[in-house]
């Protein structure tokens, strides 16, 4: 890596290996005729995203505008994953006399001395602080200060990318297999690594046991670890760590592992239920079926003895149902 | 055991209403909340959306079209034992589920098999619910089927909780044993006798004459339109909306409210149909028209308080067609044939349903809005209450009549075309 003059000099030239590559890439037979070249350069699609996003030596320049009515702090935060030339410029619009502003930059609450211009025109102080940022002591606060009645104040925050992980934790079954994501939007580590582990015991994982553990990952953002042949002794914290020039990020998730049992058990006591519920159901209709049957017989029975009794009344005694019957005809 | 001469409309019929309630939610609720898993299924599956989303079509295809097959069982053995083993099996799907290890394990499983057991059990409990009720069939239909909306609600947070606390698989066995209560739903479908039962003979014959049923084939034909143009909102409306710059909270807060009308809808139309004297026919008719229309202007409203009123009006509109629908076919055909009409009819209008969504989205494609989609799933409905004019009694303004016609004959000799008007006067 060439040590580049200051921002006043002139700017970096693209990195050489993208130059090459488009040589390459421009000169390589085109694999059918029906292909226009374009495509050629594109079907590199991996490698070229890696150096056009993480080129290193990029220039990054960011802005923050303050007015008397601003509020006492305005931030601003920046991700940073490789080193680059840095230029951060603050405007102030002010009330007075723009000469008689204070301007003063820190980093991290230190003063900095030198590394910055100062310019006043039409009202507005401007200024501008440029500096290079190579390895991870340099990341931090960086801030502009105008002084006029009240202090103004405007932050750059430089940060590495962080890590979008799942909050929830993931759950499986013993036996299956799983697949745990780590993911940043629009970075490209130089490395990944995962290690396992609760608390401060942190125990990389075993790559070796390809049965076991397989680290893949499509696009440079992103890591995945597949889990097989799952045991109640996997679950617990997984960390992977992101590699970046700048400084190193991590990411925690965690993994649940059951047994069977634990769904199974809700499963038989539902299953029990619903055997309970039937036998009683059928069971009430058994019942008024059966009661419905014995009034019947009982009226059959009374029907009968009614009988019964009115044969052996007429047997015995003819001659008063007769006289009855006169009677009754008679009225 | 003795038969009746008038369905009992009451009594242990409320019972049949409250198993149908459930039954109806554990089969449509159930499957209208699948779509949690949906999402569980392409990431653990590792497949793209289309091939996931075919697991609920086949357990909806196979629903339908295995309906005739549900109500042929039934009128063989009654509605219990066959409703019995449909919850079983609609169960076991579940439960093989649960152990997939690939997407075709799940098309077999829950497609195939649980699709069947929702086939044995859906179309015998709503035929069976008919038999029970004549004076307050629409009611009884109506709040039999507001079930399926209640469960939408319950299921789908229901389902995200059983996923957070026990994965795709556990959740699956668990809907596994709720399934199970189909089962004990079953239980509660006594069987009915009706006087007409004997001279309706058995399944075979009954198809026959269904088949040459002028009234049943075009009310068939009628419904079909209808379930073709039915479904498209609730496919493509939040998608439509979306079109329409909205984001997706009040999308969805807008299928909420269709779904909330769609209750009330069932309900207040349940009612209606029992206390406005005259054929059930224009009601329907009544309902169609206006769910056609509002339909046909959900292109033309822009504003959202103008779409949220449509959204309503759909929502009550639709609704309110369901039990209706339902509770006409006992007209037409007969309490003793409704075990197999049901399910003739359940068959042949799957195929509208299947038909109008992708239909729809086609429309999509090609003009880019869904403005023509919404027109022709309107000019469906309207189709749709147009034929159901043609049907009989529909201009006749003397009291409707509870009891099924005379159509013993009919089932005496199928081969023989009745002279439809004839037999129809009571």
């Amino acid at each position: 890596m060439r040590a580049l003059p200051g921002l006043r000099g002139p700017r970096a030239p693209p990195p050489q290996p993208l130059l090459l590559l488009c040589l390459l890439a421009a000169v390589r037979p085109s694999s059918a005729d029906s292909h226009p070249p374009a495509s050629s350069i594109t079907s590199l699609p991996v490698r070229e995203e890696r150096l056009t996003r993480c080129g290193n030596f990029s220039l990054e320049s960011h802005n923050i505008s303050l007015t008397e009515r601003s509020s006492v702090a305005v931030e601003k935060n920046i991700t940073l994953q490789s080193p680059s030339n840095v230029e951060l410029a603050c405007q102030f619009t002010a009330s007075g006399d723009p000469n008689a502003v204070n301007v003063s930059w820190t980093k991290e609450e230190q003063p900095l001395e030198s590394g910055y211009v100062i310019r006043a025109a039409d009202g507005v102080v401007h200024t501008r602080y440029s500096f290079t940022i190579s390895n991870s002591k340099q990341l931090g606060r960086y801030s502009c200060f105008f002084q006029e009645e009240k202090e103004k104040r405007g932050t750059f925050n430089f940060k590495v990318p962080e890590l979008h992980g799942k909050n929830k934790p993931l759950i499986t079954y013993v036996g299956d297999s799983t697949v745990l994501i780590c993911k940043c939007q629009g970075c490209c580590p130089l490395n990944w690594t995962w290690h396992s582990g609760n608390g401060s015991v942190q125990v990389p994982l075993d790559v070796q046991m390809t049965d076991k553990y397989v680290i893949t990952g499509t696009n440079v953002n992103e890591t995945r670890l597949k889990i097989m042949h799952l045991s109640e002794d996997d679950q617990g914290t997984y960390r992977c760590h992101a590699v970046f020039p700048l400084g190193e990020v991590e990411d925690h998730l965690e993994l649940v592992v059951l047994s069977y049992l634990v769904p199974l058990k809700p499963f038989l006591a539902i299953a029990a239920e619903v055997v309970v519920l039937v036998t009683v159901i059928l069971l009430c209709e058994m019942y008024t079926q059966k009661k419905k049957n014995r009034p019947d017989d009982g009226k059959e029975f009374e029907q009968i003895e009614q009988l019964k009794s009115d044969d052996s009344n007429g047997i015995e005694n003819n001659v008063p149902r007769h006289r009855k019957n006169e009677s009754a005809a008679s009225e | 055991m003795a038969r009746r001469a008038e369905p009992p409309d009451g009594g242990w019929g409320w019972m049949v209403v409250l198993s149908a309630f459930f039954q109806s939610a554990l089969v449509f609720g159930v499957l209208r909340s699948f779509g949690i898993f949906f999402v569980e299924f392409v990431e653990a599956f590792e497949e793209q959306a289309a091939r996931v989303s075919w697991v609920t079509s086949i357990g909806i295809a196979v629903q339908q079209l295995g309906s005739p097959v549900g109500s042929a069982l039934s009128t063989k053995f009654g509605p219990r034992p066959v409703v019995m083993s449909g919850g079983i099996l609609a169960a076991l799907g579940m439960l093989l589920a649960s152990f997939a290890t690939s997407l075709t394990h799940l098309y077999l499983s829950i497609g195939l098999l649980s699709g069947s057991g929702w086939a044995l059990t859906f179309t015998p409990t709503l035929a069976c619910l008919s038999r029970y009720f004549s004076r307050l069939r629409s009611l009884a239909m109506g709040l039999a089927l507001t079930g399926v909306g209640l469960s939408s609600f319950a299921f789908a947070p229901l389902f995200q909780w059983l996923i957070s606390h026990y994965a795709w698989r556990g959740a699956l066995l668990l809907v596994s044993a709720l399934s199970l209560h189909l089962v004990a739903c079953g239980a509660l479908l006594r069987p009915l006798s009706l006087t007409e039962d004997p001279a309706m003979g058995g399944p075979g014959a009954q198809l026959a004459s269904l088949l040459h049923h002028g009234p049943f084939l075009r009310y068939t034909v009628a419904l079909t339109l209808i379930n073709t143009g039915y479904f498209i909102p609730y496919v493509h409306l939040v998608a439509h909306v979306q079109d329409l710059d909205w984001d997706p909270l009040p999308a969805a807060f807008l299928l909420s409210v269709v779904a909330i009308s769609d209750l009330v809808g069932r309900v207040v139309s349940g009612w209606l149909g029992d206390a406005v004297p005259g054929p059930v026919a224009r009601l329907l008719m009544l309902w169609t028209t206006l769910t056609g229309l509002s339909l046909a202007l959900f292109p033309v409203a822009r504003a959202p308080t103008a779409l949220v009123a449509l959204a309503v009006a759909y929502g009550f509109t639709s609704g309110a067609l369901t039990p209706v629908a339902f509770s006409m076919l006992p007209e037409l055909v007969g309490t003793g044939r409704i075990y197999c009409g049901l399910g003739l009819l359940q068959m042949v209008e799957s195929i509208g349903g299947l038909l109008g969504a992708p239909l729809s989205g086609y429309l999509r494609d090609v003009t880019g809005n869904y403005t023509a989609s919404f027109v022709v799933a309107g000019a469906f409905l309207l189709a749709g209450s147009g034929v159901l004019i043609t049907l009989p009694h529909f201009f006749c303004f003397s009291a409707r009549t509870s009891k099924p016609q005379n159509l013993v004959t009919v089932a005496l000799d199928a081969k023989v075309p009745l002279p439809k008007e004839g037999l129809e006067e009571d």
